[in-house]
């Protein structure tokens, strides 16, 4: 199994009774202070480090925007801050290409990290959440097609020399011919990070992607896991055990109970204010399908839009929290149910203090990754993946 | 046939659209609002004592078909210059509320000859910048409904029905997709065509700009911007009444609508 740790590089200094309905979009940037925004990077860059250093096959970065969840705009750039201070694979998960004004900056953008890096970036494209439609004012009718074209374009211009011609629908170009090109041949690895919808299952399996399932309950991995399997074979392949991959937050420290104690109320803060937001700025119409729509507004709750507590979510398995021994068991238990190879570890969630992140990763270093990384085939070598 | 008025469905360059029409004498089309879930209002109705009155559902909308081809309401006025062919309508009065409105000062831009007389009801299309109103893209639909009327026995019917919106599946998805064709006309730039501005002097319809005097979503402010672009329209304010004045007090808007009717005769 390959492992990587991940940071949201989340705004802690905005007091709770500052935060109405939403945590995103129109929470005033008047709360911001950049000199703590200074300290803050510099220690959220250090624990990235701290994942290298401890052993971590690759780390990973994303992107969000106008929101105390995440102080990443660009994972390109944040990349580009580590990339010669960490020896690991960066996985860019991802970059939001339908929010993007041009996809052949992306192309550019990903192409110079990969020949900085001597080919350690790994690619992964998103559509951004439905609440950076607001935030961009981006229609998001049109993200799915803009995702789908924009993919396409950066893809082509990675591997057909140019220059020559793109009229899409969304991107007209006389000239396509980016430089740099890649370091990997024929491009970086693709990963695809989703909660799951059919399409994006589709999508990467017909790609032959490595599919990310994100911040999900242990019934929906396991039903997606399935999907994913079933779209490979359609595919006239079988996914390889590094194609699967799960992204959940992690929490170890001496006892079940210690770790408990330090992790509940940071993700309580995680779900319940970091992603809190009115169901309409979560969810505006046309970014999921017709069908999936419905779905949302009939189901009334879930993650952003109602209050989860910390025993209902762990009991769901939304994430892994105890001593050494207990999340390598679990891992080992999880893994040895649905065999995905690619593990990615939110180290980082809520609030959680830089002590209590750096312990909590030196003790699974130390006492569970060794475990971890022999479990499974030896990989499987997929064109993409 | 239901409340004396007609169902049809015509077909324009392939798209489905369901148009209800009652009435005879000369042509008016009504062009609805983002939120109108294709019934036969009343204000329809009272226009028919005068007009063929024709009420399509646009492209996208309740019982018409998507049409991939539309990413504007300038693309949407388009389709209805062929939609008006295909019905042969050389000459129509237009009355749009909301959107609708926005579409039919749109199409008078496009083809002014085309129209007899043009009746803007709360419209959206113009950005006032001190009087932006709320983004309807953030509210739920009981938010929503709660702006839309100033009459409490309305508002509160309109609350309920979007608080049961769940309750009925059919309900919710047409709710959905036109809120889904909504998004993908009015997203950005938010509700107005920046260049529409500066194209309205093309109107020579004689123009009246009805408005409800308690509109939360579109202030009153939007009204005087369309008297101020268009030569010689003249503002009819509705007291009491919220974004929808022609379902609010549907006879006033009938009378007002019948008086540019006598206007157009004169000039």
């Amino acid at each position: 199994m390959r492992i990587f740790g991940f940071h949201l590089m989340p705004y802690p200094h905005v007091p709770d009774e500052a935060l109405g309905d939403t945590s995103w979009v129109t929470i005033s940037n008047a709360l911001y202070d950049p000199e703590l925004g200074h300290a803050l990077y510099g220690r959220y860059l250090d624990e990235f480090e701290l994942y290298d250093r401890t052993g971590f096959d690759g780390i990973s970065v994303n992107e969000h925007h106008q929101t105390i969840y995440g102080q990443i705009p660009s994972p390109n750039v944040m990349a580009a801050l580590l990339v010669q201070r960490v020896k690991a694979k960066i996985a860019l998960l991802g970059n939001a290409i339908a929010l993007r004004e041009h996809p052949l900056r992306v192309a550019e953008e990903v192409a110079l990290l990969d020949v900085v890096s001597g080919g350690r970036i790994i690619c992964g494209f998103v559509r951004g959440i439905g609440a950076e439609y607001h935030s961009f004012s981006i229609d998001p009718t049109s993200s799915r097609e803009r995702f789908f074209e924009a993919h396409d374009l950066i893809i082509k211009a990675w591997t057909e020399p140019g220059p020559w011609e793109w009229y899409g629908k969304h991107y007209k170009l006389r000239y396509v011919n980016p430089w740099p090109q890649p370091y990997q041949q024929p491009h970086p690895p693709i990963w695809s990070p989703s909660q799951g919808s059919n399409e994006t299952v589709e999508w990467a399996a017909s790609n032959r992607y490595t599919y990310l399932h994100t911040y999900s309950d242990i019934p929906t991995v396991r039903r997606v896991f399935g999907e994913f399997r079933a779209a490979c074979e359609r595919n006239g392949y079988e996914a390889s055990r590094e194609q699967l991959g799960w992204a959940m937050p992690i929490f170890v420290a001496d006892s079940d109970e210690e770790a408990r104690r330090i992790a509940a109320p940071q993700l309580e803060t995680l779900f319940n204010r970091l992603i809190r937001m009115p169901r309409d700025v979560f969810f505006p119409a046309g970014y999921t399908t017709l069908d999936g729509m419905a779905r949302v507004m009939a189901g009334k709750s879930g993650l952003g839009t109602s209050v989860q507590r910390f025993d209902e979510m762990a009991e769901k398995g939304y994430f892994i929290v105890g001593s050494a021994d207990t999340v390598r068991q679990r891992l080992e238990a999880l893994h040895a149910e649905m065999g995905f190879g690619t593990l990615m570890g939110s180290f980082q969630f809520g609030y959680l203090g830089h002590e209590d992140f750096a312990s909590s990763v030196q003790l699974f270093a130390d006492k569970v990754l060794p475990a971890l990384r022999p479990l499974g085939e030896p990989l499987a070598s997929t064109a993409a993946a | 046939m239901s409340d004396g008025h007609e169902v049809h469905h015509v077909s324009v360059r392939g798209t489905g659209v369901r148009i209800l029409r009652q009435g005879s004498g000369e042509p008016l089309v009504f062009l609805h609002g983002a939120g109108d879930r294709g019934e036969w209002l009343r204000v329809l109705a009272g226009l028919a004592a005068d007009w063929a009155v024709c009420r399509p559902d646009h492209p996208g909308f309740n019982q018409s078909d998507d049409d991939e081809r539309i990413d504007s309401v300038h693309d949407l006025a388009f389709f209805y210059l062929d939609l008006l062919d295909a019905l042969e309508l050389p000459r129509v009065t237009l009355v749009g509320a909301s959107l609708g409105g926005w579409l039919a000062a749109e199409i008078a831009v496009l083809d002014p000859v085309r129209v007899a007389a043009l009746v803007l009801i709360d419209a959206a299309g113009l950005r006032v910048a001190d009087a932006p109103g709320p983004d309807v893209f953030t509210l739920n639909p009981v938010q929503l409904a709660e702006l839309l009327f100033h009459d409490q026995a309305l508002r509160s019917a309109a609350i309920e029905q979007a608080a049961g919106l769940d309750q009925s599946p059919e309900e919710l998805r047409n709710y959905l997709r036109n809120r889904i064709a909504t998004s993908h006309l009015a997203w950005n730039p938010y509700f107005h065509d920046p260049k529409l501005a500066e194209r309205l002097h093309r109107v020579t319809a004689p123009t009246v700009v009805v408005w409800g005097s308690e509109d939360r979503l579109l202030p009153v402010a939007h009204a005087q911007r369309w008297q101020e672009l268009i030569e010689d329209a003249r503002i009819e304010l509705i007291a009491g009444a919220g974004h929808l004045p022609h379902i609010e007090q549907p006879e006033r808007v009938v009378e007002i609508v019948r008086s540019v009717r006598r206007e157009e005769l004169l000039a």
